[in-house]
């Protein structure tokens, strides 16, 4: 299956080993997207990174430059101001939303539901409009910088996202209302694709998907960054960990993103939005793996700084879909080949931060 | 258990074993000793205290002379997360594949392989992924790695 399968989420062939319908062994085969994008980093200054990184997972820009930005800052003991850090919270939840907005359509449409993708699409762009009147850009914003942001939110960002959470919860009853009970949906996702707990932990699956096996560990909570530990959400868990409970969970955690937002929209503070810091800078020598929670699960920025140089000595970017990538093999064997395809969909694997 | 005495407790366990990194504020860094990375595995995945069931990355390090290779590990259960180093020569780098704690480990360490040329014993797959299947152009990670239309940035 693959490269070019409408449903494979990018480029990624499977080699299959098949017994009629049933999948014997699956064998992913990655790398069509490969960019090299820790070797071009080792070639450019701190700040020359952070258009590079948004390129690592193009679906939520914002959290790959703000981990960057978080070791970075890590590394060179640099605090961004107050206002900035609301900024990034805002902004990194709305593209959580805007990301699952985009697992929501997309996997519907694997199986077979478009009513759902155009669903979607619809309210992502609404997120899309506010991204673009803060920074001009729809998709790779290179909004958040080493020590605060790019830029202030225009006036008009506030009244606009308030009214976005003011109608999205109905929306998310409406997809609630579609999917739900859905026989065929449910025929389509309750017990397939079943990822033990033991199994997510040893692969080292993280996220939705980890959650969605009983595990309950988000790294918003559990190892808190930024100001997350102000804020007032849930995170929530499945019981099976089947495609059906990890669809429940993404449709949740829109809510409770939705919720945060909210809280730190209300609470936003005024003042300076940067931390200046020279486009020339060396942060000490050093190295520094921090992590966060994107949509997709665990994205870590391993950074070594020689100490003498503005350039880094290596960046190692890890993303959440690699692991999840790696786990599928073992649960779509057995299974229906037209499993695979919904498993792949509610794992929510994008390619471009597997191949880097 | 905060970075303090998660470092003090690291230390007193594996006293002869293990060398903390000064790295300031963020999580601690300890230098393994590659004949030690098996048993330490092992300690730190079966110890209730820390009980590490998490492996969030492998990082290979080619810092010019040497290389490194970093574990990056956490604990679910115990917001425990802490990272620990080997380093070894340049010439025949050979590492134990770690899979047998953590399955995960296998792709992170087959691109240590592919990119760095690390050899990694017991690995089981170490096959091209992430570079076309006809890469003879050697290891791209490494340093000292060129390429025709490879321009390196000059330190300004």
């Amino acid at each position: 299956m693959g490269p070019h399968h409408p449903s494979t989420h990018g480029v990624c062939r499977f080699l299959l080993t098949m017994d009629g319908e049933v999948v014997v062994k699956a064998v992913p085969y990655i790398g069509y997207l490969h960019r090299a994008l820790e070797k071009i980093c080792e070639n450019r200054t701190y700040p020359q990174c952070l258009p590079i990184l948004d390129r690592f997972e193009y679906c939520t820009s914002m959290s790959c430059e703000y981990a960057f930005c978080l070791a970075t800052e890590k590394l060179a003991g640099i605090q961004a101001p107050e206002r900035a850090e609301y900024l990034r919270v805002i902004m990194l939840e709305l593209n959580r939303i805007a990301s699952h907005l985009i697992w929501f359509g997309t996997t519907s449409l694997d199986l077979g539901a478009i009513t759902p993708f155009l669903y979607g699409f619809r309210e992502r762009e609404d997120i899309l409009d506010l991204f673009e009147m803060t920074c001009g850009q729809r998709l790779t914003y290179n909004y958040i910088r080493i020590g605060g942001v790019s830029r202030d939110v225009p006036p008009e960002f506030i009244p606009k996202a308030k009214e976005f959470l003011d109608k999205f919860p109905a929306k998310i009853e409406d997809y609630v209302k579609l999917l739900n009970e859905n026989p065929i949906w449910m025929i389509r996702n309750q017990n397939v694709g079943i990822l033990p707990r033991e199994m997510a932990l040893s692969y080292g699956d993280s996220g939705p998907v980890l959650r969605a096996s009983g595990i309950k560990f988000d790294i918003r909570k559990d190892d808190p960054y930024s100001i997350y530990d102000r804020f007032d959400f849930n995170i929530p868990t499945g019981k099976v960990g089947d495609c059906y409970d990890r669809y429940l969970l993404r449709i949740e955690e829109m809510r409770q993103s939705s919720r945060i937002v909210r809280q730190a929209l209300e609470q936003l503070p005024s003042g300076e939005i940067k931390t200046k810091v020279s486009a020339n800078f060396k942060p000490p020598k050093g190295e520094v793996y921090s992590r966060i929670e994107n949509s997709r699960g665990e994205m870590g920025i391993y950074i070594q700084s020689p100490g003498d140089s503005k350039k880094p000595l290596r960046v190692k970017m890890r993303g959440g879909s690699y692991n999840h990538l790696q786990v599928m093999p073992e649960i779509v064997k057995g299974g229906k080949i037209a499993d695979l395809v919904a498993v792949m969909a509610s794992m929510d694997i994008i390619m471009p931060e597997v191949d880097r | 258990m905060d970075r303090t005495e998660l470092t003090k407790y690291l230390l007193d366990r594996f006293s002869d074993k293990l060398q903390l990194l000064d790295t300031g504020k963020a999580e601690p860094v300890f230098i393994l000793k590659a004949e030690n990375l098996l048993e330490f595995c092992r300690t730190i995945k079966a110890d209730d205290t820390l009980a590490i069931d998490f492996l969030c990355n492998i990082a290979a390090v080619d810092t010019g002379d040497l290389f490194e290779i970093v574990y990056s590990v956490a604990s679910t259960k115990n917001r425990i997360r802490f990272d620990f180093k080997i380093t070894m020569p340049y010439e025949n780098a050979e590492i134990d594949s770690i899979q047998e704690f953590w399955a995960g480990a296998n792709w992170h360490e087959r691109e240590v392989w592919e990119l760095f040329g690390i050899n990694i014993r017991n690995h089981g797959n170490l096959t091209r992924f992430l570079l076309p299947d006809d890469w003879n152009q050697g290891f791209p990670m490494r340093k000292n790695w060129d390429a025709p239309d490879f321009v390196r940035m000059p330190e300004l």
